[in-house]
């Protein structure tokens, strides 16, 4: 995500393909302005909620709040969003997205037309607003929340995983049901909405091409274990936006070969990130700090690049067996595999499967170094950080940190703080090298 | 000793008698939240505990484990369980109940196993689909319990802890009847202490304190009027007295409440179904917890009664004059819910006063100045 003039942001040698993406985040936007004035329908949506293709499938123009959040906070307007939804009630440790959007829906509201100079043209009302329990808990009740502010129908649905330690063939079965009933129910709300029928063939389109376009995100991140690395983290924060907001288009298929491409090109001529790579560090999770992208740069002042993270990632790919012949169900299968892709290894090592994944990524990327960000206002994606980072000391020796802040909130975040810690780090990596 | 000096031994020593039991030879089953079926767990023979934090013993251990920003509450319970606290538990139940329990699971397992572990998936959707997927978790849950028992769960003996832990509702409710006089003859306090303390003994001895305490209060001379406001507690986890008695001393009633620790947990019944499980998982997943979602109904206006119409028969039958909502900071869910339900109550003429606090009796004093300026404003 691009900033404004005062926020230094992107890395210098990040790849040309990423810089595209400050266009199709515009185009989120614009899209969901253009089809309010065409009388097409417009849903705010979450993210990673497994139903992106039908959406799609039935020409419905999604508006991702938690993006719009993210967007607010690189431009630095988020304050006045914030302030709004506190001024409203609502607590200065809900997640900060959340507020962001109820901000922002309030002072709509109250106006009577989008805030002035709200980001990007700021979001039109909706049509209606989808939610889902992927994820976190706010992703649920936020949407309910909303509708203090607008009248559009709401929706949500449970999108369930089984924990690591179930026996998967003994839940199998009713994981995947329910995940199929849920969607099935989504698609006769969106039905009575549209006024439409679901095409299943259309559906069957967007899933071809949301997995096309996965698929080749997957690649390219494959591409990234080379050395030196061809494309830092900076990057991804902008490029999954292709993959998250345009699942299921050609845009997001043609936008990732070309990355590919790029990546690929950069790889076979060993082009990095950094003139000399020092060492190479995994983001290793927690949501990034949209206010202050920059960081990652202040790494690569010492050589440290950011080399793959463990967050707004692509799953896998997954097999769907081929004896299922809809595309609803397909859908649910999918969901199924991908949350369950770790939970065999993890049972057989360290019972947790996002310790597997990121042991797994510091093998294979040849990691150096791990980084956490934790957000104050993120219980989903914060909560379980330091256990992670205990389970990984069992199995690797590597240097290990946690910056804290928050995604979007600045009143989180102390730059004099960051840049102490960072050095400490800095000088371990450098330990390391010298053993 | 009275009913009243029995029930605050067992609340001042809450896992004194789970740990006799086990003494004894039983098994006893820690869970938390509001979602986990006593009577699953009872009919097994084994005992139901609800694991509790401590609001008044600092968070010193869990930090090395978990972040500040997770829920002081269950913050606090790992806490316990790391100081060894919750050693006699020979089962460790979570409900996916909200983000942080669901993620406290695993830490709490990989750090602290008990000998049988065990998540459910309880779903946040309320509806049909729903409901069949909770009796497959419940299912499922009943399967892992029987290979750790090495016993097969008996139809009958599930159906006889249904009736069983009807019955202490049925006398929970009677005592919350007793709440209604004005002004009442049993204090926000005292059921506290009832209520906590019935959640680490068998049910059946739990009847027996409540049916005593019942005959107590109502022994009890009736109290001149006093005039003073009678307050409806709304928010999740209070399983100390702390606050409630705080809000007693500033000069008031408390008389009803909907709370995990309070009527969330037993006002409806387990309906009578040919499969148990049926009525169990209907009931359970009822349970008035803003983590749930009811699917909308209607228009703003309608779908606020749909959510919080319940809370109208106790607003009125318990005459409150004021609601003072405790949300245990950083509960997602509660925090979304707070402005809706404010909007409701207000709706009904119900002047409410939102809290956000940490968990922690350390805290209390800070309370006291905004809870007596609002006592002061709907006096
Ligand atoms: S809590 Fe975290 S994951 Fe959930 S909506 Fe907020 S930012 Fe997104
Ligand atoms: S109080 Fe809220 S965050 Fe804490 S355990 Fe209960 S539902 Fe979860």
């Amino acid at each position: 995500m691009e900033a404004n003039g005062q926020v230094k942001t992107t890395a210098v040698k990040g790849t040309d393909t990423a810089r595209e993406v400050r266009a199709l985040v515009k185009k989120i936007y614009s899209a969901a302005h253009e089809a309010k004035a065409e009388g097409r329908k417009v849903a705010y949506i979450m993210v990673a909620s497994q139903y992106d293709e039908i959406i799609r499938a039935m020409d419905i123009v999604p508006l991702p709040t938690e993006n719009y959040a993210g967007l607010c906070a690189a431009k630095r307007d988020m304050d006045r969003f914030l302030l709004k939804a506190e001024a409203d009630g609502y607590s200065q440790v809900l997640c900060s997205y959340a507020r962001i959007g109820l901000g922002f829906d309030s002072m709509r509201k109250e106006l009577g037309h989008i805030p002035d100079g709200s980001p990007d043209g700021g979001m039109p009302v909706p049509d209606m607003m989808l939610g889902s329990s992927a994820v976190c808990d706010p992703r649920f009740k936020w949407f309910q929340a909303t509708s203090r502010y607008l009248a559009a129908p709401t929706f949500g649905i449970d999108v369930v995983a089984p924990p690591p330690q179930a026996d998967l063939s003994e839940v199998r079965d009713y994981y995947i049901k329910y995940q199929r009933d849920q969607l099935q129910a989504l698609v006769v709300f969106l039905e009575k909405q549209t006024g439409k029928k679901l095409d299943k063939e259309r559906l069957w389109e967007a899933i071809r091409l949301g997995d096309r376009a996965w698929q080749l995100w997957y690649d390219i991140d494959r591409l990234r274990v080379a050395v030196p690395c061809p494309m830092p983290s900076q990057d991804h924060f902008s490029i999954m936006v292709a993959g998250h907001y345009y699942t299921g288009t050609q845009i997001a298929v043609d936008f990732y070969q070309k990355l590919y491409d790029e990546v690929k090109y950069k790889v076979d001529h060993k082009i990095g990130v950094v003139a000399e790579e020092k060492n190479r560090i995994l983001y290793g999770g927690g949501l990034p700090p949209w206010h202050t992208l920059w960081i990652f740069n202040y790494f690569e002042s010492f050589g440290a690049v950011f080399v793959i993270e463990n967050v707004y990632r692509g799953f896998d790919p997954v097999e769907v067996p081929s004896h299922v012949k809809d595309p609803i169900d397909y859908l649910a299968w999918r969901a199924f595999l991908r949350f369950t892709r770790y939970h065999d290894q993890a049972r057989a090592r360290s019972g947790n499967p996002t310790v597997e994944k990121l042991l797994d990524m510091i093998e294979d990327y040849k990691i150096d170094g791990v980084v956490f960000h934790a957000c104050r206002s993120c219980r989903a994606t914060t909560i379980g950080q330091t256990h992670m980072k205990n389970e990984l000391g069992k199995y690797s020796d590597l240097p290990m940190m946690q910056l804290v802040s928050d995604m979007v909130d600045l009143r989180d975040y102390s730059e004099a703080q960051w840049k102490a810690q960072i050095s400490a780090f800095i000088e371990a990596l450098a330990a390391r090298n010298r053993q | 000793m009275t009913a009243l000096q029995n029930i605050e031994e067992i609340y001042e020593n809450r896992g004194g008698r789970a740990r006799e039991l086990r003494d004894a030879g039983k098994k006893v089953i820690g869970y938390f939240c509001c979602f986990v079926p006593d009577e699953i767990i009872t009919a097994f023979d084994m005992i139901p505990y609800r694991i509790q934090g401590s609001q008044s013993d600092p968070i010193d251990e869990a930090d090395a484990f978990l972040e500040p920003m997770a829920c002081p509450f269950a913050r606090s319970c790992f806490n316990m369980a790391l100081k060894g606290e919750y050693d006699f538990l020979d089962g460790f139940v979570a409900p996916h109940s909200c983000d942080t329990i669901e993620r406290m699971y695993h830490i709490w397992n990989s750090n602290k196993p008990s000998p049988f572990n065990h998540m459910i998936n309880v779903p946040h959707m309320m509806g049909p689909s729903s409901d069949a997927f909770y009796k497959k978790e419940l299912q499922y849950f009943i399967v892992r319990l029987e290979e750790f028992s090495g016993k097969k769960l008996e139809a009958d003996k599930l159906r006889d802890a249904v009736n069983l832990y009807n019955r202490r509702r049925a006398l929970l409710r009677e005592l919350y009847e007793l709440r209604r006089e004005n002004p009442p003859r049993v204090s926000g306090t005292e059921i506290t202490k009832v209520l906590v303390a019935g959640m680490g003994i068998p049910a059946i001895e739990h009847i027996e304190l409540v049916l005593a305490f019942i005959e107590e209060v109502k022994q009890r001379p009736q109290p001149k009027p006093d005039g003073l406001p009678r307050i409806f507690l709304w928010g999740n986890e209070i399983d100390d007295i702390a606050f409630i008695k705080l809000v007693e001393e500033c000069g008031a009633h408390v008389i009803m409440d909907d709370l995990c620790t309070g009527s969330r947990f037993f006002w409806e019944d387990v309906g009578q179904t040919d499969d148990p499980l049926d009525g169990i998982t209907r009931r359970y997943l009822c349970t008035h917890c803003p983590r749930s979602l009811e699917p909308q109904a209607g228009n703003r206006k309608e779908d606020l009664e749909n959510r919080f119409g319940y809370m109208k028969d106790f607003i009125s039958r318990w005459q409150a004059g004021g609601a003072i909502f405790y949300i245990v900071r950083y509960c997602d869910t509660c925090e979304l819910e707070g402005p809706d339900l404010r909007e409701y109550l207000n709706s009904l003429n119900v002047p409410v006063l939102m809290i956000e606090d940490d968990y922690s009796t350390s805290t209390m004093g800070q309370l006291r100045t905004r809870i007596q300026a609002f006592l002061e404003m709907i006096g």
